[in-house]
């Protein structure tokens, strides 16, 4: 192995061990009862989070690093997806429903 | 050095969930996981071909899936692989990204703490948005499981490493996959998962005031540091708004 080679496999080992900090630390820290106002805002955790990762792929693209707000038909698309989870709550239909909206956009020129 | 919590049964009647790894439950929970291949395997091809695209070889592209195993950093340091990146800086980068892992993780020690430390480890090992929010239903319900968490964890392990082998040897055939909105699948899973919660004045109010420092955050801050952003800040307004009220979960639960 060349040294570019060993260096991505050190690379990948370090983002392993990382994730699994990331994992592992407060799943075994936590112990015993948690503080009320600590167990509310952990609940409200997951809305926070999913809303962090779902709006940047739709509305703010990165393009060399930098992201900048760009509306194309991934917003719309994922508006669509939205509604329709709304009124199923099925992940399967959200993502075909957003799926199709975004290639009919596409196929209209958008 | 775990703790032998079988064999407690007065103990174990104070525990808001069973704790016995039941077979019946693992495959409970592998199967209600099952509706989210869909959405995750094109992710873990798409994943797979930028990561050779990238000029990783076919081994560390699965070696990444194996052990790391978190779609959004695994896409991003593909991304770094590509542009060039300094090692640190694609290590520091993930951490960032992943970091919400340990509020998750946070959430569901309360139920599982009277698990011996090497089933936590073994558990943390897997834990993902997607197998998280398949089992807090259940937690919060007090159905929950060690069993159903870990059939969820797995399900969503195998179909990881499963969608990546396709992706590498698929990768071929679809060049570009952002042309076919194949990217869009990542949002679109998490959308599906999140509406569902949004029940109550103040998730909503939660959802809003993420997007705004989301949006904020990705603009004005380096890198991915806009996840950890969102995910403390509006979270914890929630804890706030919410301040004298019964912990009962989030208000969430969704069908």
């Amino acid at each position: 192995m060349d040294d570019k080679q060993i260096t991505i496999w050190l690379t990948l080992l370090g983002m392993a061990l990382a994730t699994y900090a990331t994992r592992v630390i407060t799943m075994l820290a936590l112990r015993g009862e948690i503080a009320p106002w600590l167990q509310r805002w952990l609940g409200y955790v997951p809305i926070a989070v999913f809303t962090a990762l779902i709006l940047p792929p739709l509305l703010l693209p990165a393009s060399g690093g930098a992201r900048a707000l760009a509306i194309g038909p991934a917003l719309p698309a994922g508006a669509v997806g939205a509604l329709v989870a709304w009124r199923s709550g099925n992940v399967l239909l959200t993502i075909i429903a957003g799926l199709a909206a975004f290639w009919l956009l596409r196929w209209l020129g958008f | 050095m775990s703790m032998a919590t079988d064999q407690q049964p007065a103990a174990r009647q104070a525990e808001p969930a069973r704790e016995r790894l039941s077979g019946a439950e693992f495959r409970a929970g592998f199967i209600a996981t099952l509706p989210l291949w869909l959405g995750v395997a094109p992710f873990g091809a798409i994943y797979a071909v930028s990561a050779l695209a990238a000029g990783l070889s076919p081994a560390q592209t699965l070696a990444m899936s194996l052990f790391v195993f978190a779609g959004a950093s695994q896409f991003t340091a593909a991304g770094l692989f590509a542009a060039g990146a300094a090692p640190a800086a694609i290590v520091i980068t993930t951490l960032v990204i992943n970091a919400r892992h340990a509020l998750l993780a946070a959430s569901v020690a309360p139920f599982v703490r009277r698990a011996g430390p090497g089933t936590k480890a073994l558990l943390a090992f897997q834990l993902t948005d997607e197998s998280f929010a398949i089992g807090m239903r259940r937690w919060l319900t007090g159905d929950g499981s060690l069993g159903y968490q870990f059939g969820s964890n797995v399900s969503l392990y195998v179909i990881w490493q499963a969608s990546t082998v396709a992706g590498m040897l698929l990768g071929a055939l679809i060049p570009d996959p952002a042309t076919y909105g194949l990217d869009l699948v990542f949002p679109l899973t998490f959308i599906g998962l999140l509406v569902p919660l949004l029940k109550t004045r103040v998730s909503n109010l939660v959802a809003l005031l993420a997007a705004g420092l989301t949006i904020a955050g990705a603009l004005l801050l380096p890198g991915s540091w806009y996840i950890l952003l969102a995910g403390l800040a509006a979270s914890g307004a929630g804890a706030l708004l919410t301040r004298g009220r019964q912990p009962a979960g989030p208000p969430s639960d969704a069908a």
